[in-house]
């Protein structure tokens, strides 16, 4: 039982860090938490599911989380031009970034409730049976799935951040947007790229996310909460401690709640986070982020 | 001067008589004011919506067919999005600024359970779907709310219609639940489903909950295979049900599946694994042309909106104008509230969309009507059984 529990546990867990991901990049460089992020997994997920709905055969699945990526990419952008860009133009405090991601988030839930309600929507399913069993351990294909393209996904951002120079410039513009100007960075460009990733990124979730929850105007919102409990716990801003966060999240989740059932584990989850910003506000990553909001 | 002043206050005072009477005159000869309070754009709204239909057809009928003894009825309806606030808001816009005579409730128990004092201050009577008892009863002291009227099994009695025919058809012993205790709608089915089991010598092998912002209930799953129920007992709205069940399918559950009316159609095409061994409740027998008028107002709703299948709450919004207007029909002034609660009082033998009978009982609801028992047949719904538990 603990064993198929541990199982359960990372693939919730992939789910959370796919999220804290797109929430984490996003800090890392302009230090502050896009709650957008939320409402554009939702936004991405109702895209892939009309994508897929207009076809006669829906086409195959990578092709729709492939479309909504590049979807999510541009909603970024333009989500970044009529509302980020004045703001950073202007030098702006930080809480106005964060007004505007609220607010931005509680738009596209709206539009999409006045649009399509709360009543659930459903990707076709992707596999004929849903689970596959090794011994007496069942596991689900759908977990199994996003457990694998989260971990590329992941990977491949790791790689890119830690390996490349464009990573290199990423981190300069995070640690000092105004130095790296003097040494030649064009931070503009990196900005547009942070938004790409994370826009690349709720495209990803919001398909993945649908497939496994629905597709609802809240999806994100909802998810959203998770993403930023573990990229707090991971340490704001920090790649690596919001995925090591979010899987850690997921197995306490799981196990709260198979010990003391679920009524409990919203709770758990918020003293957890509370414990690591009185004890160790610098989080799992060690990095300490100065302004949290 | 004295006298002038006195003469002109006397007159004004004559006029404004005057005035409010021609006023009075003119509301009595004008079309007849009624709410209608759903879920539009909140978590129930896929149910709202064909409630809201169906009230706005069953006018739209009355009136093409010379309405209230020759008067019109004009429905106003509000948006709750299934919100205790939203809710209030949306009665004192229909009872305050439209000036409604009576309301249909959403079939909802939370907002409506806000409303059960207000309407009885306005004498405003609510005729809806709202299945909770407490809708429809005092808690604290077990008194009838004089102003509010369900018309459909309660809670309790479809939770015990359901239990029964798991017990006794379908020959289940060992049974669990899994719901969301936030969720007044399940909870209101859940305990009166564990009660009856309990007391019919059943064993309730595992009770498992899950909150509003849960997405995951694999863990639940789990302990309830663990526990070795047989049967295991879903009562939320669409979204939970669809994972609730997948959870359990997920986790090696190989057992019955039952739950609350919400398991009708798109469950079966939404949910991720085979559907097999699923009993639920139904109101009527949408798909049987031969009773009542149910089958071709769920056909005209599909046609006129583009729903993809039969929606159940397309007969509750139609009802409960049904049985409003024939209150109505039978009042000296049917814009009356108390008037209108005694005659709803005395609403006996009206037979309803589903071809059953209503008869409103001392606490405002109704012990004459049973509920169908639906399964799925290749992910089309059958209905299986009629139960009704005295």
């Amino acid at each position: 039982m603990w064993l198929q529990l541990s199982i359960n546990g990372i693939c919730l867990g992939a789910v959370y860090a796919l999220i804290a991901v797109g929430f984490a990049i996003v800090f890392s460089v302009l230090k502050f938490s896009n709650f957008a992020h939320g409402g554009m997994i939702s936004a991405c997920a109702f895209m892939g599911y009309f994508f897929q709905a207009s076809f006669k055969k829906a086409p195959p699945i990578w092709v729709t989380i492939l479309f909504t990526a590049f979807c999510g990419v541009l909603f970024a952008l333009f989500l970044d031009q009529i509302a980020y860009r004045s703001i950073r133009r202007n030098k702006s405090p930080n809480i106005y970034y964060f007004l505007a991601s609220l607010t931005i988030s509680i738009i596209i839930t709206s539009i999409l409730n006045v649009f399509f309600s709360k009543n659930p929507l459903a990707y076709p399913p992707l596999f004929e049976t849903t689970t596959f069993s090794i011994g007496a351990l069942k596991i689900s294909k759908m977990d199994t799935m996003i457990l694998i393209i989260s971990a590329a996904l992941l990977a491949a951002l790791l790689l890119l951040i830690n390996k490349t120079k464009i990573g290199l410039a990423i981190r300069a513009v995070a640690i000092s947007p105004e130095t790296s100007k003097l040494m030649g960075i064009n931070s503009s460009m990196i900005l547009i790229m942070i938004f790409s990733i994370a826009g690349f990124l709720s495209g990803v979730s919001g398909v993945l996310l649908g497939c496994k929850y629905g597709v609802y105007p809240d999806l994100g919102q909802t998810m959203m909460v998770k993403g930023f409990i573990a990229s707090v716990i991971g340490g704001l801003g920090s790649l690596g401690g919001a995925i090591a966060a979010a899987f850690l999240l997921g197995l306490l989740e799981m196990f709260w709640t198979y010990v003391f059932g679920s009524l409990s584990t919203p709770v758990m989850t918020f003293v957890v986070m509370l414990l690591f910003l009185f004890i160790r506000p610098q989080g799992i990553s060690g990095k300490f982020a100065k302004e949290k909001v | 001067m004295k006298r002038i002043l006195t003469s002109i206050i006397v007159l004004l005072t004559v006029f404004a008589l005057f005035a409010t009477g021609a006023e009075e005159v003119k509301t009595a000869e004008g079309p007849i004011k009624i709410g209608s309070i759903q879920d539009l754009s909140g978590s129930a709204s896929n149910a709202g919506r064909p409630n809201a239909w169906g009230a706005e057809y069953a006018v739209k009928v009355i009136n093409e067919n010379g309405g209230i003894n020759g008067r019109m009825i004009e429905i106003y309806t509000q948006d709750c999005k299934n919100d205790v606030t939203e809710g209030l808001n949306a009665y004192h816009k229909l009872v305050d600024e439209i000036g409604v005579c009576a309301i249909i409730g959403p079939a909802l128990s939370n907002p409506a359970s806000a409303w059960v004092e207000l309407a009885q201050e306005d004498q405003v009577p609510i005729i809806g779907h709202f299945m909770d008892e407490v809708c429809t009863t005092n808690p604290d002291n077990g008194q009838t709310y004089k102003y509010m009227f369900l018309c459909e099994p309660s809670c309790s009695q479809q939770a015990r219609d359901l239990a029964e025919y798991a017990i006794a058809d379908l020959g289940k012993k060992s049974f669990a639940v899994l719901y969301n205790p936030s969720n007044a709608f399940a909870k209101a089915q859940a305990d009166p489903f564990v009660k009856y089991v309990k007391e019919r010598g059943c064993t309730l092998a595992a009770s498992e909950t899950f909150g509003w912002a849960d997405k995951d209930y694999s863990a639940q799953a789990l302990k309830i295979v663990a526990s070795g129920a047989e049967c295991v007992f879903l009562g939320d709205y669409l979204g939970q049900m669809l994972i609730a069940y997948d959870a359990l399918r997920d986790a090696g559950f190989k057992g019955t599946v039952i739950g609350a009316n919400t398991m009708a159609p798109p469950f079966a095409n939404q949910v991720k694994n085979e559907v097999h061994d699923v009993y639920f409740l139904q109101n009527y027998d949408m798909l049987n042309p031969s009773v009542g008028n149910i089958n071709a107002l769920v056909t005209k709703h599909m046609a006129e909106t583009g729903t993809a299948s039969p929606q159940v709450n397309v007969g509750f919004g139609w009802d409960a104008v049904l049985v409003l207007t024939e209150a109505m029909k039978k009042a000296k002034d049917p814009t009356d509230g108390a008037e209108l609660v005694s005659l709803l009082e005395q609403t006996k033998d009206l037979e309803l969309s589903g071809g059953v009978k209503i008869t409103i009982n001392a606490q405002h609801r109704t012990d004459t009507m049973g509920m169908y028992i639906a399964t799925y047949v290749d992910k089309q719904m059958k209905i299986v059984g009629y139960r009704k538990v005295e």
